[in-house]
């Protein structure tokens, strides 16, 4: 069995190895206000035809009324699909039957064989178990309606408030052929969502936790980006590039790489962001388009910022995205990234800040499975990236990034600020370079309003503390 | 459903009433239906295309030469128009089927069509029933009494009844050298259930009335 059942989101349907599996029996768990019944009326108008019909069932949880009202608030709701493709029953008055679980069993399978869906939904599922006279009976009535919608080709959601200790012990989850969770989280003092696939019989799925998103357009998750290990080989270009200030071309031992990744450190103000936007602009002169995502200067800030080095961010071959970093999610940043890149056939990209990243990510090994990830992808893209990372000591830098990140960059800048006498001076060092040499002298530089302008190196008896 | 591969070739023959060999020679040669192939080599052919050939042998048996009616099949391809179905007459079917749910919609199903359903839920009333019942048409879960159905199948065949086999995993090849006429893969579709039943016991309109495209 190989079908698949759309939600007709992409990414969701990537999350469930390309969606639900036809004729499979799928709990959807999750409390009030996660999004299940959002999710399962997408699932209906998304698949519901004349010919196979979508069949959304209420139970004693939610007045179907309620359901109605809010449900045609959603851009996919077609009021002209009732009762044609799509059929809201509510199963309220078997319930109030002394056999109520009997009743319900015998109206379903009425329903399959009159109206012979494609697409079955029960909400709430879970508010069917006060009505079983004990245990064994909500089993009985459970293996019924399994039977049956094993025997009859439709693919069923059965939703539910179920909470994580629930899942373990109520045996709809042992009958079930998928399981999906919607959680609400508390993330500092916002709420972050979280899409996890707990199980999907017969079929591989993106594992872990996936943050997600409603609208009026339905559910947008942002899949986990967590890709594995490619073996595959891919093509690098043979010349190396500038990085846009020459004599750090020269400590580059001429230049950069394509497709490589480059961390540039420092404490705040030490010229990082400066540094890259050379990257940037340069590459834009050479026929390399340029992404800036910055998560610290808005447009309007960051217009101030190019124009007083002679830049703009008028033309066609250097693109903005700007994202706050308040009440954002990691993925959600990563997907526009890359549908950027692609969009505007983006070749280098400077990210501006790393740490402004790190803090919406829930932990550090989760942080760095994602920074690799992505610089994975660039590199198999042949796509530059420049990551800026902020250092806490000011003077004497003694640690270099938190996250790791400097193992997974190709290349490796630190920016210091050094006293000397009665002012600061500002120090460039290629800490690393891979598959290339590089100058390992402490270098100081200037920012002049023509960017950075690197100098000689320090004297012998420069102090670093 | 219509180019979902069933049929295996001796029922298409029957079907069309045009012998296997023929229906061979016609596709070597003409190259116009040609059946796709299971893993195990057997032809298995789809209701599209035996409404075609069908339209093919009606040609031929009103003297066009098998080419000529090949050509004028390629001229009409898409535009052969179905009749509507047959009253039917009283017709009793074997349903041999261990899981009761299924076998309860598929009852439904049949009896809603006006066919008469003898139920058995294993093989060996299955066997009692084909000798009370003398049922037109067989349709047998291949897992009925912990996998009896294969040779359910070759015995109900042997009989001269044909056979509709039915499994939850895909064993059409087994089936169609255990004798099936017919394979379909479970849960099942209540109109491809009818239809392919309504094919093997010949009672489809669009075997019979086909009306050829002018």
């Amino acid at each position: 069995m190989t079908d698949r059942v759309s939600s007709g989101s992409e990414r969701l349907d990537a999350v469930l190895g390309g969606g639900l599996l036809t004729n499979s029996i799928n709990v959807v768990v999750g409390l009030p206000g996660s999004g299940k019944t959002i999710l399962a009326q997408q699932y209906v108008f998304e698949n519901a035809s004349e010919d196979r019909p979508a069949v959304y069932l209420s139970t004693v949880s939610e007045p179907l009324e309620k359901i109605l009202r809010y449900g045609q608030t959603l851009s996919f709701f077609d009021p002209n699909a009732i009762g044609t493709r799509v059929f809201y029953e509510d199963l309220g008055t078997s319930l109030s039957h002394p056999d109520a679980l009997i009743e319900t069993l015998g109206r379903v399978v009425a329903m399959l064989r009159e109206r012979r869906p494609g697409l079955l939904v029960i909400d709430s599922f879970k508010a069917l178990h006060p009505f079983a006279s004990d245990a064994t009976a909500f089993r009985r009535f459970l293996q019924d309606l399994a039977g049956n919608l094993t025997a009859y080709p439709a693919t069923s959601l059965w939703v539910g408030e179920y909470g994580p200790d629930e899942i373990a012990v109520a045996p709809e989850f042992a009958v079930a052929d998928g399981v999906i969770s919607l959680a609400v989280e508390p993330a500092a003092d916002r709420d972050a969502r979280v899409l996890q696939v707990l199980k999907l019989r017969g079929s591989g799925f993106l594992s872990g936790r996936h943050g997600y998103r409603l609208s009026a357009d339905g559910i947008h998750v942002f899949p986990r980006l967590a890709d594995p290990v490619d073996q595959g080989t891919y093509t690098l270009e043979p010349e190396r590039v500038s990085a846009g200030i020459p004599a750090l071309d020269a400590a580059l031992d001429s230049g950069l790489w394509p497709g490589g990744s480059t961390l540039v450190a420092g404490p705040s103000g030490s010229g990082k962001t400066l540094i890259g936007l050379h990257y940037i602009f340069k590459g834009a002169e050479i026929g390399r388009p340029g992404l800036i995502a910055g998560l610290q200067e808005n447009p309007t800030q960051l217009e101030r910022i190019v124009n007083g080095f002679g830049w703009s961010l008028g033309r066609d071959d250097v693109h903005v995205m700007y994202r706050s970093p308040v009440d954002m999610y990691l993925d959600e940043w990563v997907y526009e990234l890359l549908t950027a890149v692609e969009e505007h056939g983006i070749r280098r990209i400077l990210i501006d800040s790393l740490g402004d990243l790190r803090a919406t990510a829930t932990d550090e090994i989760r942080f760095r499975e994602y920074v690799y990830s992505l610089l994975q992808r660039t590199a198999h893209a042949g796509v530059g990236v420049f990551m800026t990372q902020e250092v806490a000591e000011l003077f004497g830098v003694t640690r270099l990034s938190e996250f790791g990140i400097s193992h997974l960059s190709d290349n490796v800048i630190l920016l210091q600020f050094l006293r000397s006498e009665s002012r600061i001076k500002r120090a460039l060092t290629v800490l690393k370079t891979r598959a290339s040499g590089h100058d390992p002298r402490i270098l100081e530089f200037e920012i002049t309003s023509n960017g950075i302008e690197l100098g000689e190196r320090f004297a012998d008896d420069q102090s670093f503390a | 459903m219509s180019e979902i591969a069933t049929y295996s070739i001796g029922a298409v023959a029957r079907m069309v009433r045009v012998p296997p060999a023929t229906l061979r020679t016609w596709e070597e040669r003409y190259g116009v239906v040609e059946p796709v192939r299971s893993a195990g080599g057997h032809r298995l052919y789809s209701r599209q295309d035996v409404e075609r050939l069908r339209f093919v042998a009606d040609r031929v048996r009103e003297g066009i030469s098998p080419g000529d009616a090949h050509r004028l099949l390629t001229e009409a391809s898409g535009n052969l128009p179905l009749a509507a179905p047959d009253p039917g007459t009283r017709i009793v079917i074997l349903l041999a089927e261990r899981d009761p749910y299924a076998a309860e919609f598929a009852e439904f199903f049949l009896k809603t069509e006006g066919f008469e359903v003898v139920l058995a839920l294993d093989a060996a009333d299955a066997v009692g029933a084909v000798e009370a019942d003398r049922p037109q048409l067989a349709i047998i879960d291949l897992l009925i009494s912990g996998g009896a159905g294969l040779e359910l199948c070759r015995d109900v065949q042997a009989r001269g009844i044909p056979v509709l086999a039915l499994s939850s995993i895909a064993t059409r090849d087994a089936a169609l050298e255990a004798g099936a006429s017919a394979f379909l893969q479970k849960p099942l579709e209540p109109l491809q259930l009818v239809s392919a039943v309504r094919d093997l016991l010949g009672t489809s309109s669009f075997l019979h009335e086909v009306v050829p495209a002018r």
